[in-house]
């Protein structure tokens, strides 16, 4: 465990990823600091999902090296659920559990990997249900719920772990316009509360305001890094800017 | 497996008996499941009724019952219609080869009669628009995108049902079709050697299971050629 | 023709003295075929060819032949090895009963464990992902989140299955053995009536069909409780 890979809380050098033939990820290098905020966009098929399930490990990477909090991730890795109960992770389907409550969708992980008592984890899933303000839903089952409910459930289902990083993976492509704002909030509140987020995104304004960094991805490569001041106000890359034309003049 | 020498031929002859049943009842199976499927669709309630019974009956009726009820039956039925004719006539019966035919046909056929009901259903009432929206008549809508994709929806179960009707052969030796397991008793009687007669029906009908598994796997992948590719 | 009411009214009671072994074979089998299937399908999704592979044999010869013939094979001809008799598993195997439970609980571990494994498949890719995201184990992840949502997609396809061992307890008759159709081929045999008699058997079939159909419908209902917006 070097000092440096300790230093940030995630960091990749050189990570290739391939899906056959296809190259996914190019040479990616990224770190992130603690409490840092980051936004990763570009157009569909450009390698942003691939690179935050490599976090996670839900994508073996083929070359290079990814740290979480300075455990390296690698076939060797003993305890692969010790690193991803402190990587917290939203998808763009949520994958709430279909078969149990609200609430115990929020208790279940708590329980078995955690290993907190039940009346603990019910505790916890109560108060993250009330920060994401639909405690009256807990006994439901999640079909009877919105998108925006849903989704609002599963990012309290990922905090339960009190997670050190919350991947966000395109959390509100799948809702209905009505439903966006009410995901973004709960976002946007975590963000305010200082925990670190890397979100794959096409919320422009959301990246704007919360974003301290913003990742274009094209084809694979990192193609430009900036503050979001830059990113919009002054786009470096010829990509880029074709990207934020289309995004922002639809 | 020396007690197999001279049985050989008699196990060929048996097994072009379950290649003849197969055939006749693969026939036969395919209009009773394409009737029993109409009849379901159909708006007439009395059809409706019908196909209902012969699902109900047949699928929950033991095998075993509807063959010995098909051949017995139909025996003791010809036999009184023969004894008005001709008081002499002691017993008249329906081969068993064909009694045997039918009444698996008839059981299979009410499988079926729901897998083409399904696959009729199935079609995705999407592509029928879009098809008349393109300005495609009735009967062109039908033979070009309702029947290819019904065959894809329908084909998987119909393997199914091929394998029943390969493997409900066997059932017939019990009312004396002189097919492999009838066979495997004459061997036995003579050689004192049952595992091994038996494990050799075993095996030819783990032969004919196979070529149709593979069959349909390779009809399968014909009818998948349009959607290959695509994820 | 003439139905001979007295005579079922009469055969009807001597027949159902056969319910308790066709529900014994029902039951034990059904019991332990399920088992049988948890395990072969737990060496199918091992993901280690050397468990995978054998259960893969296993599941393809014994849904490649004939039940009848495994049943034969069983109870003629494993007497033919001195071995078998000299066994500890000769006094399940001297039985007739002993034989029929374990054919049909092998051959039908080998469908319930296809069925098993086709809900395990339909468990969407995306819930095991999130369980693996929380940080749940492999163990965490098939208990309390395959397990549960592949039975209740697999459920409906069980009870089929459960209804097919029904009727293929019919065939435990072939080996002398008095369950219901048994003692009715008894009865067929004296009297020389089978439409009266296999008519009114299948009809006590299809009763009990009707019965499993509605309590695998009560239980679909139950584990099915989550797919419904109305809560």
């Amino acid at each position: 465990m070097s000092e440096q890979s300790k230093k940030y809380l995630i960091q990749m050098k050189n990570v290739d990823k391939y899906f056959g033939e296809f190259q996914a990820l190019k040479n990616i290098n990224l770190e992130v600091e603690r409490k840092e905020r980051i936004v990763i966009c570009g157009p569909s098929g450009s390698g942003k999902s691939t690179l935050i399930r490599c976090l996670n490990r839900l994508e073996k990477h083929n070359k290079g090296q990814v740290f979480i909090d300075g455990n390296e991730l690698t076939d060797q890795i003993k305890d692969i659920n010790a690193v991803r109960r402190e990587v917290g992770m939203v998808f763009q389907s949520f994958n709430l559990f279909p078969h149990m409550t609200v609430v115990k969708n929020l208790m279940v992980a708590q329980q078995l990997v955690r290993k907190i008592s039940k009346a603990d984890a019910k505790q916890r899933a109560m108060h993250f249900l009330e920060r994401v303000k639909i405690p009256e839903q807990a006994n439901k089952y999640p079909i009877q719920l919105s998108g925006g409910q849903q989704q609002r459930v599963a990012i309290a289902r990922a905090l339960c772990m009190k997670p050190k990083i919350m991947l966000f993976d395109e959390p509100t492509s799948a809702l209905d316009p009505e439903m966006i704002n009410e995901v973004l909030e709960v976002m946007v509140d975590l963000a305010t509360d200082g925990m670190t987020m890397i979100c794959v995104t096409h919320e422009m304004g959301f990246a704007r305001s919360v974003a301290d960094r913003i990742i274009f991805m094209d084809l694979g490569e990192i193609v430009e890094e900036s503050k979001p001041s830059e990113f919009f106000g002054n786009p470096k890359n010829e990509r880029t800017k074709n990207f934020l034309e289309q995004i922002l003049t639809h | 497996m020396a007690a197999l020498n001279g049985w050989w031929d008699d196990y060929f002859w048996g097994a072009l008996v379950i290649f003849q049943v197969f055939f006749c009842s693969l026939g036969f199976m395919i209009i009773f499941g394409l009737l029993g499927a109409i009849a379901k669709l159909s708006a007439n309630k009395l059809a409706h009724k019908v196909a209902n019974a012969y699902t109900v009956a047949f699928r929950g009726t033991p095998e075993i019952l509807v063959i010995l009820l098909m051949y017995f039956g139909s025996a003791i039925f010809l036999t009184a219609v023969a004894q008005l004719f001709n008081p002499e006539v002691k017993f008249v019966d329906i081969p068993p080869f064909w009694a045997g035919t039918i009444a698996i046909s008839l059981i299979v056929g009410s499988y079926a009669t729901e897998t083409f009901r399904g696959a009729f259903l199935g079609v995705n009432p999407g592509s029928i628009e879009a098809a008349k929206a393109l300005g495609m008549s009735d009967i062109q809508t039908f033979v070009y995108i309702r029947i290819p994709e019904m065959w894809r929806i329908a084909l998987p179960p119909f393997g199914n049902h091929m394998l029943s009707l390969i493997k409900d052969t066997a059932l017939i030796s019990i009312i004396g079709l002189n097919e492999t397991m009838f066979v495997a008793k004459q061997a036995i009687t003579v050689t004192g050697k049952p595992f091994t007669m038996y494990i050799v029906v075993g095996a030819i009908y783990l032969g004919f299971s196979t070529v149709v598994t593979l069959s349909v796997m390779g009809l399968e992948k014909f009818g998948e050629r349009t959607t290959a590719g695509v994820k | 023709m003439i139905v001979d009411f007295t005579l079922i009214a009469e055969s009807l009671p001597i027949m159902l003295k056969g319910i308790g072994i066709t529900f014994q074979l029902l039951i034990i089998s059904g019991f332990l075929g399920l088992i049988l299937a948890i395990f072969l399908l737990l060496m199918r999704i091992s993901g280690k060819w050397y468990l995978s592979f054998p259960a893969q044999i296993y599941i393809y010869v014994f849904r490649g032949t004939p039940i009848l013939v495994q049943i034969f094979i069983i109870y003629y001809g494993l007497p033919q090895f001195g071995f078998i008799r000299s066994s500890i598993l000769w006094s399940i195997l001297r039985e007739p009963m002993g034989c029929a439970i374990v054919a049909l609980s092998l051959n039908t571990g080998a469908y319930v464990s296809e069925i098993l494994r086709g809900g395990v498949l339909a468990v969407g890719k995306g819930l095991i992902e999130a369980g693996s995201a929380l940080g749940m184990s492999a163990y965490q992840k098939f208990v309390y989140i395959t397990a549960p949502i592949a039975t209740r997609i697999a459920l409906p396809a069980y009870s089929n299955d459960v209804i097919s061992l029904l009727k293929s307890t019919a065939l435990a008759s072939t080996i002398t053995i008095a369950d219901m159709t048994g003692i009715a081929r008894t009865i067929v045999a004296n009297t020389y009536a089978p439409y009266e008699i296999f008519i009114s058997l299948a009809i006590v079939y299809l009763i009990f069909t009707f019965i499993l159909q509605k309590l695998f419908g009560y239980t679909e209902q139950y584990l099915g409780r989550y797919t419904k917006r109305e809560g």
